[in-house]
């Protein structure tokens, strides 16, 4: 289908509920925040959307500043669709953050502004090198722990996101926040730059407890902003609609 | 003096008349439960060669295996989403493995509505049935507007997937507004209690 002016080309996370919600996709060479309390999904999400984009033939790039990636990988849903020949191939990259910080000696627990500029850049060529097309980096909230101030942080974000879209490249920041939180992010910069904003929660219903996910924000396209359900399944990540009717939250 | 009630035959009968992805709501008695069974499960959807998603708030799944085995009925096809065992017995004894998955509680309808669509999802056969047993059952445990969504929601779903959607009415445990609410949904009746015309 030709696009209409003024629309954008998407860019199919293959999490056929989100790409549902974002009406086809996320809008190519946006950044997204994609955030949450803990164990609620993000990188399972995260992780799903680059496999799918591989999978597509689109060159992926994981970066993990939490975990490492061996250990990552050796843990995740036993996906039917994932297969290893995908990370064999070069398709879907893996790289760990710790080892990007010792390569540019940026050993310090607190990054200049210089150096901030020297891990933008870093970051940015590698994708370029890889031709890299979908980036998720886990979590950003852990790079933001360097970089201290709200100042710098904008500055990282912003410069970061700018390299990347003029790449082509769309990209999932992956945000923790506590549970009880009220912002979408922890140093309350993150979500007013990011270009859209996708919420996982737990929630709670008369004893029960649910999983949701809810897209706050996504320029460049309209969206549902209705609270969904979600499992996380060898099949990818399901959704459906929050049930309403009678309850009282 | 009540009317006969159907016969496995021709519940199966009056499902293969129906196009494909079609909803029906089934309302039976209690007196012919085996009947309906059969009619569904056997004479109808493992004679297609459908798979079967047997949503269960009634008895649980292993109760339902049970009575396959008892009538002979081939359960390779049947997959169960089992919303009553797990507030019965527990995680740690009830049976979850390939061919069952447990829902905590049948108030998680949201947690149905996501195993029933893992199961389609997961499903290599062309057609498939989800049998909904009963829709008397989950409205013990949920007030009818969230019912009546999950009803709507369900379905649809289902029909975009090419799945029949069979509920199972109860008329000696049923009421109006449940009748009402499961025939706005549905494409099709099969009367095949006591109550039945004709
Ligand atoms: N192999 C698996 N099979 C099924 N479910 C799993 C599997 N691995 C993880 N999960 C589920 O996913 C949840 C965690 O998912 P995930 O790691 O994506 O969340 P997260 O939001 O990234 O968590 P964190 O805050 O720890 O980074 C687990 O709590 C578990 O319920
Ligand atoms: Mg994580």
């Amino acid at each position: 289908m030709p696009l209409k002016p003024g629309d954008r080309e998407r860019c199919a996370t293959g999490v056929e509920g989100l790409d549902t919600i974002l009406y086809g996709g996320i809008p190519r060479t946006n950044t997204v925040l994609l955030t949450g309390s803990c164990g609620t999904g993000k990188t399972s999400l995260a992780l799903e959307f680059l496999i799918h984009g591989a999978i597509r033939g689109e060159n992926s790039l994981f970066i993990s500043v939490t975990e490492n990636s061996e250990k990552l990988l050796a843990n995740i849903i036993p996906y039917r669709f994932f297969d290893r020949t995908l990370v064999r191939s070069g398709r879907l990259v893996f790289v760990d953050m710790p080892i990007m910080y010792e390569r540019l000696g940026l050993t310090k627990p607190d990054l200049s502004m210089e150096e901030i500029d020297l891990l933008v850049s870093a970051l940015a060529s590698l994708a370029k090198e890889l031709g890299s097309k979908r980036l998720v980096i886990d979590s950003i909230t852990s790079v933001c722990y360097k970089l201290k101030t709200s100042e710098k942080i904008r500055d990282f974000i912003l410069k970061l996101s700018k390299a990347l879209s003029d790449l082509g490249c769309t990209s999932i920041l992956v945000g923790e926040v506590p549970a009880d939180s009220t912002s979408y992010s922890s140093f309350g910069v993150e979500e007013a730059i990011a270009d859209g904003i996708v919420l996982m929660a737990n929630m709670e219903r008369r004893g029960d407890l649910l999983r949701t996910l809810q897209v706050i924000k996504m320029r460049g396209t309209m969206h549902s902003r209705a609270k969904y359900v979600l499992d996380l399944t060898p099949m990818g990540v399901l959704l459906v609609p929050l049930l309403k009717g009678g309850s009282t939250q | 003096m009540s009317p006969e009630l159907a016969s496995a035959q021709q519940i199966a009968d009056e499902l293969l008349e129906m196009p494909e992805a079609s909803a029906v709501s089934l309302q039976m008695s209690v007196d012919n439960y085996l009947d309906v069974i059969r009619g569904v499960v056997d004479l109808f959807a493992n004679k297609k060669k459908m798979d079967t998603i047997y949503v269960t708030a009634t008895i649980s799944s292993e109760a339902i295996k049970r009575v396959l085995e008892a009538l002979d009925i081939d359960s390779e096809r049947v997959f169960f989403v089992d919303c009553i065992s797990h507030i019965m017995m527990g995680a740690s004894t009830a049976a979850q493995d390939e061919k069952t998955t447990l829902v905590e509680s049948p108030t998680m309808l949201e947690n149905l509505m996501l195993k029933v669509e893992y199961l389609i999802r997961r499903s290599q056969s062309e057609g498939k049935v989800v049998v909904i047993d009963s829709i008397n059952s989950l409205a013990i445990h949920n007030n009818n507007w969230i019912l009546s969504e999950l009803l709507h929601i369900l379905v649809s779903g289902l029909r975009s997937r090419d799945a029949y959607t069979v509920i199972l009415t109860v008329e000696e445990h049923s009421t109006p507004d449940i009748s009402n609410m499961v025939n706005l949904v549905c494409d099709h009746g099969i009367h095949a209690g006591k109550l039945r015309e004709g």
